[in-house]
């Protein structure tokens, strides 16, 4: 494990040191690459998977956007977008953004302020029904703090913040936050969507195909390289697979490639480049602690010490998985707890044999043995990334007494099963759309979220998540943040298994990509990447 | 005969209508809905939801929601697609032809081995070639087909260091028998393994017959008894089981096209499912019982023309 | 019917044979290919029977150290990704297999014999619109009724045997009531009624048992299609649910993976698959050949 740290620090510090060697880039050609199922839609700000993300971000621009060319994503690389410029008032309440002229929609109308307002109104509830660009908003508790956004002519913007937030610029500097247009109607958003983005959507074939062109008006002049880029849907992975070795496309789905699938495409396609790197998704433990016999401290606890991560992540990604407690863990991470601080951890203790009597003593005081196993059921989302940890899980429970079934929940009705506390123990899989402690913290640990799945309610925690919120120093913020990570793993919150890391491989022709290594739903304009023919 | 083909015809439009129900109230007795998945699993307001469920008319009572899709159905109007928002039709009319052209050749796999295989059996009855061949075709209702999918990709990888992938605008019909052709056989294996063993029977109980014997008396040599008097005969059963094949097709269709990854609507039905996208399932449902239901019509009607023995009271 | 067939069928060979082992091996030998049916169906039974002591070895034990592992030494049929023995789950899949083809033969014959003899047996109104549900049932394909059925039950072993059930129960049900409209003109029928015996003891009593050959030739050729379209369910993902050593389920995602790093994750299960059920159909058509000549072919 700890080589591969030092692989991926090694990596993080070249291109930071602006490694990044210059080529003469060629326009021209179509990369052709495979899409793992159907995208529930084509509107970013409507879903919240990387389904929609990858293929879509290309189509639109952001305000401002972490720096495509940096790895790590952090509050210190952020660019300009669509808004040349921006600057805070002194109370730090007030962020005004300066904007391009000049930008056209794809559909020839001019790019203004109004279409800034319109996006931001419809993702804080604040638009009224004749101006409602989404149907349904995910993201509505990242802007909770946004109190207004105010327009000053047509190239000028401002939000109105209720408290100084430092994240905010972040928030806005994800895929997960294109600008929307006033002009075009949702249903429309949801299918051939309209942007100022490098490429405009030709077609959107369900279940089949999405067709990207150029857009030979963007605004950044030589941009982009590509002609078109073509993904083809296919939703079984080995297909996808072979299909990549035989040259039918030019590049992967994001992580698409498992460990133990590596190896079988660097053999049958050995010029290959692949790169693995942390998704930012991490496999948890949900206990819901309204539950008998849950509601004992005791038996969550035992649950957290029979864990064994390590076998996690050897059976799962061959030892490539990352160990860490609530936020990403450095290098790849910006703000998650240094290494050295884990062992420290519940559940982190590096003797198994001593954490498992442990477990087992806590289970026996509780009143169950090997001739009384407390008898669970384990739900899960019934697709493989979900089942087979639970499977896992379910092995490793068996040590202290613990007899798990395993329950698959359909899609559908996974997430309002959940939701409605209606389980009893169960293994979950969170991503976070940008490595930020407000955007994790708020929505997966603050009491009153509804997507705190396991009722996890602590005050104390509740008011330090405000207070590293507003916190502008950034050391300080730190600290804070570790503290949280500390007292969320020894209360047994969510208990983190392992932060996944998968493999993205394309074709060496391919040219100019960069992945970012603490989220998988950013970087992916494409407006730099050419292909060398 | 009139009569029995109004009655027959009246049965069919019956059985349909009682399946429009059946699905109908089937669909949505199952747990979670549309606005159920697209808002939870994007982690959206549950204010919304009921906003898409209103939206959708979902939450309208099962009766009404049942006469709107029966009425627009009268009218050629399949409804909108949940997922997708478009008019289901546009959805399902495009998969049509792929998962048709699939199953043609599929069929057409089944007679190209079935027949032949099935007289060289019944002729060569008992020998050793005839029992390989019942082997062979008993192993044809054995093997799963996605199994055989599966191992036809397997075959393709290792001989090819390719797999067909579907392309939907292919480069001439070349591209195109090479896309579906390995998929149809996998598919066309089982109904020709029916169709080997229902010639092999008929064909045998042909030759058993006075009018072959007389034939053969008469001093026709067995090639031509074989090939002109049985054959002919033994082909109205034959005829029955591609009939019936129609229905069994479809359930090889759904696991060949998810594993050969064809976007044809036999798979769209298990993701469609899956998504609780209803207008799509009812649909689906609705057409491959028109197809089934139909076929059966068909094969009654062909019985009728080539039989005229059999004697339609009931 | 079934032991009168037995001794015409005798009688006709003109063999001289008494004894349960005799008479077997002269089974045996007049269908070779029922034989070796039998045999097989044998083996899968007793597999599943015996499955603990035959592979002891926890199917679902996960291990990172085997991951993948190759056939031989420790593993026989080797490991999959989660290094669980393949020997042992396909022994214990064995009994998922026997228990849905089972359970969901039971369970439908059940049903397909009350409504079979309900409908020939009442007749009239009661059987026409019997008739007509049945035949509803019958457009669909079983895979797409299995299928519609199981998603809206969820993935369970008891979810999945009422959802191959629900589908067998035309056929049976028909089979059931064509005998049953032959059989209550019959002499003996009559002369039960006539001493008095009631309808209902007749129907069990008299016209079931007379019914059964044609019974025991169908549930043997559903007892495949039944283990069949498990297969298939599981390998759609809406069938019997991880970890449970499924065969199906086996063959789905994952294992498709590794068509080429781990082909044996992909050969043995559909091996079992196929020969099992290649067993029923051959036990199938002896059986009909034995039971019922009327069918022969």
């Amino acid at each position: 494990m700890l080589s591969r740290w030092a692989i991926l620090a090694a990596s993080c510090a070249a291109l930071v040191t602006g490694a990044v060697p210059a080529f003469a880039q060629k326009s021209g050609g179509t990369l052709r690459i495979s899409h793992r199922d159907n995208p529930p839609s084509a509107s970013i700000h409507e879903e919240s998977t990387i389904s929609v993300n990858q293929p879509f971000m290309a189509v639109f621009n952001n305000l401002v956007v972490f720096d495509p060319k940096e790895k790590v994503n952090s509050p210190d690389h952020i660019v300009p977008d669509l808004a040349e410029s921006w600057s805070y008032n002194n109370d730090k309440t007030q962020l005004t953004f300066k904007l391009r002229q000049g930008v056209k929609w794809h559909d020839g109308k001019p790019f203004t302020s109004a279409d800034v307002k319109c996006t931001w109104d419809a993702l804080t509830g604040h638009a009224d029904e004749k101006t409602a660009i989404l149907r349904k908003n995910p993201r509505k508790l990242w802007y909770s703090n946004l109190k207004e956004v105010k327009t000053n002519g047509d190239f000028e913007v401002t939000f109105v913040l209720g408290r100084p937030q430092p994240s905010f610029l972040s928030m806005l500097a994800g895929g997960y936050s294109p600008v929307y247009s006033c002009h075009v109607p949702e249903r429309v958003m949801r299918s051939k969507p309209i942007g100022t983005g490098p490429f405009k959507v030709v077609e959107f074939k369900r279940n089949e195909s999405i067709k990207l062109v150029k857009n030979p008006d963007y605004w950044k002049k030589g941009h982009p390289y590509l002609d078109a880029i073509d993904w083809k849907i296919v939703p079984n992975r080995s297909t996808r697979m072979l299909g990549f070795q035989s040259g039918e496309f030019d590049m992967t789905f994001d992580s698409d490639v498992t460990f133990p699938l590596l190896k079988d495409v660097k053999a049958n396609k050995p010029d290959a480049v692949c790169e693995a790197r942390p998704t930012n998704v991490s496999s948890n433990l949900l206990v819901n602690r309204d539950k008998e016999p849950f509601n004992n401290p005791d038996i969550r606890k035992a649950m957290v010490l029979a864990l064994d991560i390590h076998a996690f992540s050897q059976i799962l990604s061959q030892g490539h998985d990352i160990e860490g407690a609530a936020m990403l863990p450095p290098p790849a991470g910006f703000w998650g707890m240094p290494k050295e601080m884990l062992p420290s951890l519940l559940g982190h203790s590096t003797d198994r044999e001593k954490s498992l009597a442990e477990a087992r003593e806590l289970m026996k005081k509780a009143g169950y043995g090997p001739d009384k196993p407390l008898k669970i059921k384990i739900s899960t989302r019934n697709i493989a990334i979900y089942r087979d940890p639970a499977v896992i899980l379910i092995d490793q429970l068996k040590q202290i007494y613990i007899d798990g079934e395993l329950e698959p929940i359909d899609t559908t009705i996974w997430y309002s099963k959940i939701q409605r506390g209606d389980y009893q123990v169960g293994m979950n899989l969170t991503g976070v759309g940008i490595d930020d402690p407000d955007v994790n913290f708020y929505e997966n640990y603050y009491s009153t979220s509804d997507r705190n799945y396991s009722r996890y309610k602590n005050p104390e925690v509740d008011k330090l998540i405000e207070q590293q919120s507003a916190e502008q120093d950034r050391d300080k913020r730190k600290q804070l943040v570790w503290k949280i990570e500390k007292i969320l793993a020894d209360d047994v919150a969510r208990p983190i298994i392992s932060y996944n890391v998968s493999n993205t491989c394309w074709d060496p022709k391919v040219k100019g990509l960069v992945l970012q290594v603490n989220s998988i739903y950013n970087g992916w304009r494409f407006e730099d990447v050419w292909l060398d023919k | 005969m009139g009569a029995y083909l109004v009655r027959r015809f009246l049965l069919m439009v019956l059985t349909l209508f009682g399946m429009s129900v059946l699905i109908f109230v089937m669909l949505r007795l199952v747990p979670g809905n549309i606005a159920d998945i697209l808002v939870d699993a994007s982690g959206a307001d549950p204010a919304d939801k009921a906003k898409i469920a209103h939206e959708l008319g979902i939450d309208r009572p099962i009766a009404a929601q049942y006469v709107t899709w029966i009425r627009g159905l009268a009218h050629g109007d399949l409804g909108y697609a949940y997922v997708s928002e478009r008019p289901a039709i546009e959805e399902i009319a495009p998969r049509i032809p792929i998962s048709a052209k699939l199953a043609g050749m599929a069929i057409f796999f089944a007679i190209l081995f079935g027949v032949p295989l099935g007289v060289i059996s019944a002729v060569r009855q008992n020998t050793p070639l005839d029992y390989f061949l019942r082997v062979l075709s008993l192993s044809g209702l054995s093997l799963p087909s996605f199994w055989l999918g599966l191992l036809v990709l397997m075959a393709a990888v290792h001989w090819f260091g390719a797999i067909p992938i579907y392309d939907s605008n292919p480069h001439g019909f070349l591209q195109d028998v090479a896309m579906l052709g390995l998929p149809a056989m996998t598919v066309g294996f089982r109904s020709s393994a029916l169709i080997m063993r229902l010639t092999r029977s008929s064909m045998l109980e042909v030759l058993r017959q006075d009018y072959v014997r007389t034939a053969r008396s008469k001093g026709a040599t067995n090639a031509s008894v074989n090939y002109n008097h049985a054959l002919r005969n033994a082909l109205l059963p034959v005829v029955t089981v591609i009939g019936i094949e129609a229905a069994f097709l479809v359930g090889g269709l759904i696991v060949t096209e998810t594993v050969f990854n064809i976007p044809g609507v036999a798979r769209f039905l298990v993701e469609a499912i899956l998504w609780r996208d209803y207008p799509i399932v009812q649909n689906l449902v609705m057409l491959i019982a028109f197809v089934v239901v139909t076929m059966n019509f068909l094969v009654d009607m062909t019985y009728m023309v080539l039989d005229p023995r059999i004697k339609f009271a009931d | 019917m079934v032991a009168i067939d037995h001794q015409a069928e005798l009688a006709r060979a003109g063999a001289n044979v008494t004894g349960w082992w005799s008479r077997t091996l002269f089974f045996a030998r007049r269908y070779p290919l029922g034989a070796v049916g039998a045999a097989i169906v044998a083996v899968f039974v007793l597999t599943a029977a015996f499955a603990d002591i035959i592979a002891p070895v926890d199917p679902t034990a996960t291990n990172a150290k085997f991951s993948l592992a190759r056939p031989g030494g420790m593993f026989w049929l080797g490991a999959d990704f989660m290094g669980r023995d393949m020997y042992s789950r396909i022994v214990h899949g064995a009994r998922i297999s026997l228990a849905v083809g089972a359970g969901a033969m039971g369970l439908g014959g059940l049903i397909g014999i009350s409504v079979g003899l309900a409908s020939g047996y009442i007749g009239g109104w009661f059987d026409l619109i019997v008739q007509r549900l049945l035949d509803i049932m019958q457009a669909l394909p079983l895979l797409v009724m299995a299928i519609v059925m199981a998603a809206s039950l969820g993935p369970s072993l008891r979810n999945t045997i009422i959802a191959i059930a629900i589908p067998l129960v035309p056929t049976v049900s028909r089979v059931v009531r064509s005998n049953t409209l032959s059989l209550r003109e019959q002499p003996f029928v009559e002369a039960a009624r006539a001493v008095g015996m009631g309808e209902l003891r007749i129907a069990v009593r008299h016209v079931l048992p007379n019914t059964l050959a044609p019974l025991i030739v169908l549930a043997t050729a559903q007892l495949g299609s039944a283990i069949l379209v498990e297969a298939s369910l599981s390998f759609l993902g809406l069938g019997i649910p991880e970890p449970h050593p499924s065969w199906g389920r086996m063959l789905s995602e994952s294992a498709a993976e590794y068509v080429r790093t781990a082909p044996w994750l992909v050969i043995f299960p559909g091996v079992a698959i196929s020969l099992t059920v290649f067993g029923t159909n051959l036990l199938g058509d002896a059986l009909r050949d034995i039971l019922d000549p009327r069918q022969r072919s």
